[in-house]
């Protein structure tokens, strides 16, 4: 059995891997479950999820009673309609989880939450010295080691123009630490997938590692003690990226059979794609990331305030402001809350097809989704300007998921009501059920601590 | 009276390994050398450990009487551990019969020499460790004994810090941020909001001390992420290059061709881009229409209302397709405007103007419903923003007679029926561009001494010296089978991510050369020395006198050093960002120009900044405690500067200061102004019958109130009515108690005007701050000039910041707060937490914090440790979680509310709920300054702080911690002699910390080096 003490030395939560970088920390780090991997997409959305969008419209008068006034309510969704907006998901309902009444206070609201709603953290803004920890996708993933460790996607602008290459992200695999994304699917496609589409490129960088590795080596071989030590940890630490490459290498088989196509509109950075292209290619690239074995952990900012909404059905010819949606601007003549609603069908069409494919893809007795889970949730809480008291989560788990919750519909106790379970909860929820046995996992909740109420560990509930 | 017992309870807890040695007896012959106990050892032993370690009466199961019985591992796992109790003053138990200092010392020597002959020091690796500073034993270190030892430090490579990692990366990417400053512009250092998107890997731990140690290594992770860095960064070194030559010259002679195209493709391009109407018409004369392609039309649907009711329409800057775009749109309609045409007809020749281009369908589609939409919000902001002046209409300029030939050329080699106008470019540039491969491809590689020159630039510009004749061989060789398999320009590219990646761009040097004196040493090696100064005060490079200075032989003694580190230390003229964090929060203004190494010295002591992160309930501080919080840090940073620059007294004035920064530019004169100002708008009104003031009444006024410039006025009379009203009921709850002068805080959020800025010339925000202190906004007799007397405040260490900073989110730490004391004032070692303690205070809402943390930490087992570190903490129970001076602790929790406050008010208002209260009781005690004068019982935190200001040892433990700040280790005995200069300096400068810093960086403990040795 794996204690919390003994887990902590392996895990980013542990002090001794705050120098764990970017991408790689899950590479370095030991596994504390070897079993098959399980895979986890976190995709988050801006602008708020409002807690209404989400009520299932079949609701009798007693569970819409109870379902208003935020009281904790839990009902089968076989039983029931899905909102119009997550009818694609319609027959994956079994797999399929409406998680309402957790509060993110802990992490920013308002507009954004930048990292902090994967850390359960206030990130004093996008400070680098505000990120407290490693956020849940990367603890995760060292969960489950792979490659690349994590893959992160965004898709995010300046309002008038999407952002293309490699750019900041949002997830932190160690505190004050921030992780890259790649903003294009094109730039996603070229640096995932090198070892297939460029393998020059490859060799050109073993050969750069190699000659470096030498090159430290020599100089390490004439020192003693602590001095030594610190070339020879660079020497290993060549050795262990060329050793990562070359089991990249050893994958391009696998890489090569579950390559993308990727449309040409997406080339240099793709500023004529629309929107709903990107995103669907996007899409491709994360599913060929978790089926080629590359990551077990993707998180995909499928949208967020600054993006630029282009190509959106009925609104073809608008520049789309999602700012100016949460303020409920209208675009020819379509109110916000439908170009909203549009926006969300959208991403459930991503959700659907990431869902369906990988049904779809056999794995040990079942298939790849068995061992998937799938959150899409709002990065900022419930609405434009969110307070946080509410996050609504739609989760989409396999078979093999750890958590008892598939196929309900879930309304915890409202935030600082007895009962009620925060952002923090939710992730040591995730986090215990995989392995990592954390006491509880992000920052309290302030209104909680002040009300003397509970809020420290898992959901017990959900790990049946 | 504490029981002895407790101790061996602690050995229970901190050595569960001895449990298991006492059964692993007898020795035998593979265990190494003969073991035996020395008589003097034994003597110790016998007369102050058997007596609770024996057989018998083995306290925590622990027996030193079988010591020699025992086999080697649990052998040296039981010295081990005695050893670290020996350190930490455990054992043998001062309640018990105290054990002189030499006989501890004797057993002390005699362990750590059985644990060095079998290399099984737990303690050797530790003891480098920031944490292990203290346990070199402090008497020894200032008494003088060891005086004749000679001080150095080991050859040796240090991580670059995460300040360092961002001025390289400024340096070598051009980077030079600028900032208004008291109405000028300045360059700024530490303003690293660059173009080039790169993480930086090597942050500093966070714990409050000394950060930055040179004992770090290199792993994966900095690696990793260094690898793409160093893509971008060579990216991007290639553009600068591109840009001005000047900046790699080697790179433009070898990309100077291939550039060259570039341009001449690029000027084709946009020649055509702009012109390709006329040349076409000029070409094709009457035909060319005929050779236009079909029109088709975007198919736009009307809009109509889709939901049955009036719809908020987006305004125009949230549906406008960008200022790229716009200028485009402006230039296609000015081509087509036409008197008398509509609005449809403009936009439809628009429309056929970039089809017939060959745009994006989907652009066109967004530019007409775009312009369908919004054509008279366009028009006026093309009015207000003055495109007709700022984008003027481009002139038709043909290029030269040769080139018009090649372009019209290409264009009627490849024109054909229907093409649009794009695709003729692309297949006039498809041809340009291969005809120009092919030239670079005949003209062949570049020469070996070209690739030479760039191996010898890129080694002065990412290392700043050139490459030795082997490894100008070495990289040239390597660049060379770069270019072979991957062309000039990644090349180049793949040989600057190679440099940054070598140890040498992430790792500082520090080695001895020269010849060896008697005691092995050697001095730093001259331009190592450059670095190491120049490090030692800033984060950059040295400057230009010190790399000139190592150059000309003029850095190699002490009165060299002197000269370059005073110099250093008296430079005023440059600007540094404090801290990006709290420049980031509510624009708070972080500056300085004192050389940030020495303020941020007192940063990472005090540890202050360590509240950024901590988060606190609003509610509970009574407003916004998140907007106040930078502003907190900004104001302490501005005091430790504003004492740092009198420079007189600086340790006893950093604990005792009774005068601090409460929401205060640092300008005095200015907060003067603005203060004065809101007092002239008050005196003004006050005595009219402002509250029942009409437009009409307050439009009598507009001169005066254009004189004052008031905030939010000039929209319409309405608003500005409730503007003012809101302002002078603001103002007025100022004023209307008596005072002098007011706090000029916004009475209301908006952009704009401000009633007061920031030096950097922004909004002075957070008002809030005031509340840290006991202050009411609405009752304040603001001091414009600071830093200014504050109640029940002395020194740093009652600053809301480090209270806060040394507290938990809901309520106080004691122990953090005397742990701190303990280890940085007083230079005392308190124990790690054992492992299996689960250190919690328990709940008990009828109880002050201070009665429940007695009840576990009282306890024997604990005692041991929280003795040394309760009865220091206790003192600051006077000030709770928000740093806020009490007498009464509030027993926040449910039961006990009395009142419950707003949820939301104007700024000046508390927000707090009311609760029982409990009297406080911050009674401590002061043991270990050495001086039976100073230590004893203390009323409070005050009275504690006023002894330590005059403790001796105070003052050696802060010179102990500048040490290791600016060697980046912990001290030696050997450095006996440094420390004692060090306080010498200081206390015959008046106490000037420059001294201090002076005095270290030109002993030999700085200047010193030898060989790194085995045994370390």
């Amino acid at each position: 059995m794996t204690t919390r003490r003994d887990f902590l030395k392996t895990s980013a939560l542990g002090a001794g891997a705050a120098a764990l970088t970017p991408a790689l920390g899950p590479l370095f780090a030991a596994a504390a479950n070897r079993n098959t991997p399980r895979r986890f997409v976190f995709i988050r959305k801006s602008n708020g999820i409002r807690p209404h969008e989400i009520a299932l419209p079949s609701f009798s008068t007693q569970e819409k009673a109870l379902d208003d006034k935020k009281e904790p309510l839990q009902v089968d969704l076989h039983q029931h309609e899905l909102p119009g907006w997550l009818s694609g998901l319609d027959r994956h309902k079994s797999q399929m989880t409406i998680l309402q009444g957790l509060s993110t206070k802990m992490s920013e609201n308002g507009h954004w939450s930048y990292s902090s709603v994967m850390g359960a953290y206030k990130s004093g803004r996008n400070s680098l010295s505000g990120i407290k920890r490693a956020t849940i996708d990367f603890e995760l993933a060292r969960l489950f080691p792979s490659p690349f460790g994590h893959v992160e996607l965004s898709l995010t602008g300046n309002y008038s123009s999407f952002r293309s290459g490699i750019v900041a992200g949002y997830s932190a695999p160690a505190p004050h630490q921030r992780n890259y994304c790649y903003a294009d699917p094109q730039t996603a496609y070229d640096e995932l997938f090198k070892s297939v589409t460029n393998p020059g490129a490859v060799d050109s960088d073993n050969a750069m590692l190699k000659f470096l590795q030498n090159e430290e080596a020599f100089k390490s071989a004439v020192l003693t003690g602590p001095e030594k030590l610190k070339l020879s940890n660079h020497v290993k630490s060549i050795e262990s990226i060329r050793e990562r490459n070359r089991k990249v290498g050893k994958m391009s088989g696998a890489i090569a059979k579950h390559l993308p196509e990727i449309d040409a509109v997406h080339a240099d950075g793709g500023a004529n794609a629309s929107t709903p292209e990107k995103q669907a290619a996007f899409t491709e690239i994360l599913i060929a990331a978790l089926m080629t074995g590359l990551t077990n952990v993707v998180t995909y900012t499928i949208d967020e305030l600054s993006t630029p909404i282009r190509g959106v059905p009925g609104n073809e010819g608008d520049q789309i402001s999602i700012h100016e949606l949460g303020h409920n601007g209208g675009y020819s003549g379509v109110p916000a809350e439908k170009i909203r609603e549009k926006l969300r069908v959208g991403h459930i069409d991503q959700v659907t097809r990431i869902v369906e494919r990988l049904k779809a893809e056999p794995e040990g007795n079942g298939t790849m989704f068995d061992n998937t889970m799938l959150l899409y949730f709002p990065e900022n809480g419930e609405g434009h300007h969110s307070w946080g008291t509410e996050a609504p989560f739609v989760i989409m788990a396999g078979d093999n998921c750890k958590l008892d919750i598939a196929g309900r519909y879930i309304r915890l106790p409202y935030h600082a009501t007895p009962g009620h379970k925060t952002l923090g909860n939710w992730y040591t929820t995730l986090l215990n059920a995989h392995g990592n046995p954390v006491k509880h996992y992000g920052d309290l909740d302030l209104e909680m601590s002040r009300k003397k109420l509970d809020q420290m560990g898992a959901i017990d509930q959900f790990l049946g | 009276m504490r029981q002895t017992r407790g101790l061996s309870a602690w050995f229970v807890t901190g050595c569960s390994v001895l449990c298991l040695a006492v059964y692993g007896l007898t020795a035998n012959a593979a265990d190494g050398p003969p073991f035996a106990i020395p008589p003097e050892a034994q003597r110790v032993l016998r007369t102050y450990c058997f007596s609770c370690h024996e057989k018998g009466a083995a306290e925590g199961r622990v027996r030193l009487d079988q010591l020699q019985r025992l086999t080697l591992k649990p052998r040296l796992d039981l010295l081990n551990k005695v050893q670290q109790q020996l350190l930490d003053r455990l054992m043998p138990p001062l309640e018990a019969d105290p054990a002189p200092q030499a006989a501890r010392n004797l057993l002390a020597d005699w362990v750590a020499a059985e644990l060095d002959k079998h290399h099984a020091s737990w303690l050797k690796d530790k003891r480098r460790q920031p944490a292990f500073g203290n346990y070199v034993d402090h008497e020894q270190l200032f008494s003088g004994e060891h005086k004749h030892l000679k001080a150095f430090t080991y050859d040796r490579r240090w991580l670059i810090s995460e300040y360092i990692f961002d001025a390289r990366f400024n340096r070598l990417l051009n980077h030079k941020p600028y900032q208004t400053i008291d109405g000028k512009r300045r360059f700024v250092i530490g303003d690293n909001n660059r173009r080039v998107n790169l993480t930086n890997p090597f942050l500093l731990p966070t714990h409050t001390g000394v950060r930055y140690y040179a004992n770090t290594t290199l792993n994966g992770g900095h690696l990793l992420t260094m690898i793409t860095n160093a893509k971008e960064a060579a990216t991007y070194m290639v553009y600068l290059t591109k840009r001005d030559q000047r900046y790699a010259p080697a790179i433009q002679d070898i990309m100077g061709r291939e550039w060259e195209h570039e341009r001449i493709l690029a000027s084709r391009e946009s020649f055509l881009n702009r012109f390709i109407v006329r040349v076409l018409r000029d070409l094709y004369q009457d035909q060319h229409q005929a050779l236009l392609p079909k029109f088709v039309p975007v198919v736009v649907q009307p809009t109509v209302s889709t939901s049955g009711k009036p719809i908020k329409k987006s305004p125009f800057h949230a549906a406008q397709p960008g200022s790229a775009e716009l200028v485009l749109i402006f230039h296609s309609m000015r081509r087509h405007e036409q008197d008398g045409d509509t609005d449809e007809q403009l936009i439809a020749k628009c429309e056929r103007e970039w089809f017939n281009f060959g745009h994006n369908p989907r652009t066109i589609h967004r530019r007409v419903v775009f312009l369908q939409n919004y054509m008279p919000e366009w028009r006026d902001v093309i009015v207000r923003h003055r495109y007709a002046r700022k984008h003027k209409r481009p002139i038709y300029r043909p290029p030269n007679t040769a080139e018009m030939k090649t372009i019209t050329g290409a264009i009627l080699r490849h024109r054909k029926n229907g093409d649009r106008y794009n695709d003729i470019i692309s297949k006039c540039m498809a041809e340009w561009k291969s005809g120009f491969t092919r030239e670079r491809k005949a003209a062949g590689p570049p020469s070996t001494a070209l690739v030479s020159e760039l191996v010898q630039q890129l080694f002065v510009k990412v290392y700043e010296r050139p490459p030795t004749t082997e490894e100008s061989q070495q990289y040239t060789s390597l660049t060379r089978s770069y270019i072979e398999g991957l062309g000039n320009l990644q090349a180049i590219e793949k040989l600057i991510q190679t440099l940054m990646l070598r140890s040498e761009f992430m790792y500082r040097q520090e080695f001895g050369q020269g010849t060896m004196d008697v005691h092995g040493r050697r001095k730093l090696a001259p331009r190592d020395a450059s670095y190491a100064i120049a490090y030692a005060l800033t984060d950059s490079s040295p400057d230009q006198q010190l790399v000139e200075a190592a150059q000309q032989g003029r850095l190699s003694t002490r009165a060299d050093y002197k000269r370059e580190v005073l110099r250093l230390l008296q430079n005023r003229e440059q600007y540094y960002v404090i801290d990006e964090a709290v420049q980031r929060i509510q624009l708070t203004a972080s500056i300085t120009n004192t050389p940030i190494r020495k303020l941020r010295f007192f940063r990472e002591f005090f540890g202050y900044p360590k509240l950024l992160p901590v988060f606190k309930d609003n509610k509970r501080f009574g407003g916004n405690y998140d907007r106040a919080k930078g502003r907190l840090v900004g104001e302490a940073d501005r005091l430790v500067d504003h004492i740092l620059q009198k420079d007189r007294n600086v340790f006893e004035e950093l604990l005792t200061t009774e005068n601090f920064y409460v929401y205060h530019s640092g300008d005095n004169r200015a907060m003067a102004a603005a203060a004065e100002r809101i007092r002239k708008i008050y005196e003004h009104f006050k005595d009219l019958d402002w509250r029942d003031f009409v437009a009409e009444d307050l439009a009598e006024h507009k001169d005066f109130i254009a004189e004052v410039r008031m905030r939010g006025m000039g929209r319409n009379p309405q608003s500005d009515l409730r503007t003012f009203k809101t302002v002078m009921t603001s103002f007025t709850s100022r004023f209307d108690k008596g005072q002098t002068a007011a706090a000029p805080f916004d009475s209301f959020p908006a952009h704009g005007k401000s009633n007061a800025d920031t030096r950097t010339g922004l909004q002075l925000r957070s008002p809030e701050v005031a509340k840290f202190f006991n202050i009411r906004l609405d009752n304040w007799n603001y001091p414009t000039t600071q830093p200014a007397r504050v109640a029940h405040r002395k020194g740093m260490l009652t600053h809301p910041a480090w209270l806060i900073a040394h507290a938990q989110n809901t309520k106080t730490d004691p122990v953090r707060r005397g742990k701190w004391v303990r280890e940085k004032l007083l230079a005392g070692t308190v124990p790690d937490l054992p492992i299996t303690v689960d250190a919690v205070i328990p709940e008990n809402h009828h109880q002050t914090l201070r009665t429940r943390l007695v009840g576990v930490t009282e306890q024997q087992e604990c005692w041991k440790c929280h003795v040394r570190m309760n009865p220091l903490g206790y003192t600051f129970e006077m000030y709770d979680d928000f740093g806020r001076f009490r007498a009464e602790e509030s027993l926040e929790h449910p039961d006990n509310l009395v009142k419950k406050g707003p949820d939301k008010a104007a700024p000046h208002v508390d927000l707090r709920d009311t609760y029982k209260t409990l009297p406080v009781n911050a009674k401590g005690h002061l043991s270990g300054t050495g001086d039976k004068n100073l230590d004893g019982d203390v009323e409070n935190a005050i009275d504690l702080i006023e002894r330590l200001a005059k403790s001796r040892r105070v003052r050696q433990s802060i010179i102990r911690y500048t040490f290791r700040y600016f060697m980046g280790r912990n001290e030696m005995l050997s450095d006996s002699q440094t420390l004692i200069d060090a306080e010498q300096a200081y206390v015959n400068s008046g106490g000037s910390f420059d001294a201090v810093i002076l005095s270290l960086l030109t002993s030999d403990s700085f200047m010193y080096r030898k060989p790194i040795e085995n045994a370390l």
